[in-house]
């Protein structure tokens, strides 16, 4: 378990960079990693040569990826580690950056996730289910996993569709604000529900497109950060779970994984999901940013359509969720995702986020899941202050 | 006329249609597990029972895909099938198009040809809507 958080460094986020997500089939994968990274290090106002450590997720671009992709900025000759975790990879690689921070082994470091689907070997299909799993054999995939928590929750909680639909409204809405975002294209209600069935009920609006892009952050402690900036991103808290088997999981939509990571993450920070200013979480279906509010604690059951429809969560309610146009709308490079939310939660905190900036944002939260098998495969929760 | 061979071994017996799915008892904890499995997952026991599942379960929830898939022509029906033992199956549906689904329906098990390998036909299970599924 975790414990004795005073014991560990503070960590800050000096500098974060990240590529528009969309669909880059000229640059190969380590070139889009490379982009972000030199643009957090620029950012950082670091010299590349001070970075002493680094973990670099990804799930479709081969063996070393982070070589190449630090070898093309000239960052070589430092513990380089290459992480895979599904969607929740480059959250998987903040956290490790972050606890080597904090627990001492080094003073500054980078986190970069990067996907290129375009250029991988899966381009154009599925993602193929992990051989021996019954359920995908049977014909299960990603989308029919979530259509099914829909389905359910539609039935038993009373929800409809077009609620449901108003979340990539929201989203594909701030997209338009973001000049990272894959999509810029406000849609209607009526346009989502009545675009092409996936999954009943998941029509294609209700999904997030499949997209190349990376991500990066670089790290180090609250005193060194003072020397680079007047405004430091502190990490709060970071909390990484795996998933549980599915047949202690009571009511597929409520998702136990975020709920006990989330609470990890709050008792870390010191704080709870009413101090929460501005969140970026995981709406790879837009069924699935409703089952978030209740589980990162924002709302009780059965309040988070209201939650939605009474604009508590777009921009300019009291907390904006996914103001970046989230999975949905910025789009989601699998391994790059997690990076992704950091930039944008840093970009919020420090006011720079534009267009979409959230009003006096002061605590930030970041949450991704990925993969199957169990629930989920792992579950990511970060919360970062000024 | 194909050879019938089950889809993977071990998860159920049958013949012309009919059978049980083979699932495993926890005798500490009484956690029924499915596929079986050589110890318990839920508390590490290692004394499990075989049990044969229920024939007969709720529909908890379901789906309409119309992506391609390995073996599946789209559209198909897929779900999670909740049995009187407590624990959910999921399922290729069959007679969607018949009995249009509905969450909670009556779903009743059988074992039909899922999909053909070279000269065999592979056979597994299928919930089908119970009667003329409007049992709920």
């Amino acid at each position: 378990m975790v414990r004795e958080y005073e014991k560990m460094r503070e960590v800050a986020i000096i500098g974060v960079g990240s590529t528009v997500l969309g669909k880059f089939p000229e640059k190969l994968p380590y070139q889009l990693g490379a982009e972000a990274a030199k643009a957090a290090i620029v950012d950082a106002g670091i010299p590349p040569g001070k970075l002493q450590f680094a973990y670099c997720a990804n799930l479709y671009g081969g063996m070393v990826i982070g070589q190449a992709v630090l070898g093309g900025i000239g960052v070589t000759d430092i513990e380089l580690i290459n992480v895979e975790n599904a969607c929740t990879g480059g959250a998987t690689a903040l956290r490790k950056a972050w606890w080597d921070i904090a627990s001492g082994l080094y003073d500054i470091g980078i986190a970069i996730g990067v996907e290129s689907i375009t250029t991988s070997p899966i381009a154009g299909q599925l993602i193929p289910p992990a051989r021996g799993d019954i359920t995908g054999e049977l014909g299960m995939n990603m989308v029919a996993k979530f259509a099914l928590t829909q389905r359910r929750y539609m039935d038993t909680y009373n929800v409809s569709l077009e609620d449901i639909a108003q979340v990539s409204v929201k989203n594909h809405h701030n997209g338009c604000l973001n000049p990272y975002s894959q999509y810029k294209k406000e849609l209607t209600i009526e346009e989502i529900v009545n675009s092409r069935p996936i999954c009943e009920p998941i029509t294609l609006l209700q999904c997030c497109p499949s997209s190349d892009g990376a991500a990066a952050a670089i790290l180090t402690t609250r005193d060194i950060a003072k020397k680079y900036t007047s405004k430091p991103v502190i990490i709060a808290a970071s909390a990484l779970k795996s998933g549980d088997y599915s047949f202690r999981w009571e009511d597929i939509t409520f998702s136990d994984m975020t709920h006990k990571c989330a609470n990890q993450a709050y008792e870390m920070a010191g704080i709870g999901p009413e101090d929460v200013n501005v969140c970026e979480l995981h709406d790879a279906f837009a069924v699935n940013e409703l089952m978030h509010y209740v589980e990162l604690g924002f709302c009780k059951k059965g309040e988070e359509v209201r939650l939605l429809l009474d604009g508590v969560t777009e921009l300019g309610g009291r907390l904006p969720v996914n103001a970046s146009g989230g999975l949905l709308s910025k789009g989601h490079p699998v391994s790059a995702s997690g990076v992704a939310q950091i930039a944008e939660i840093v970009w919020q905190l420090r006011g720079q986020a534009g267009d979409r900036q959230v009003n006096k944002a002061k605590v930030g939260l970041a949450h991704v899941i990925g993969g199957d098998g169990l629930e989920s495969g792992a579950v990511a929760v970060h919360i970062l202050k000024m | 006329m194909k050879a019938r061979v089950p889809f993977r071994e071990g998860l159920f017996k049958e013949s012309d249609g009919k059978g049980v799915l083979l699932g495993a008892k926890c005798k500490h904890c009484g956690q029924i597990i499915f596929p079986k499995a050589e110890v318990c997952l839920n508390c590490l026991g290692q004394d499990l029972e075989p049990t044969e599942l229920s024939q007969n379960g709720k529909l908890y929830s379901y789906t309409i895909v119309h992506m391609p898939s390995e073996h599946f022509t789209p559209p198909y029906a897929i779900g999670w099938i909740e049995l009187p033992e407590g624990i959910r199956i999921f399922s290729q549906i069959r007679g969607w198009q018949e009995y249009p689904l509905k969450t909670g329906m009556n779903m009743s098990l059988t074992f039909e040809r899922l999909w053909d390998e070279e000269d065999k036909e592979v056979t597994g299970y299928i919930f089908r809507p119970s009667g003329n599924g409007e049992g709920v």
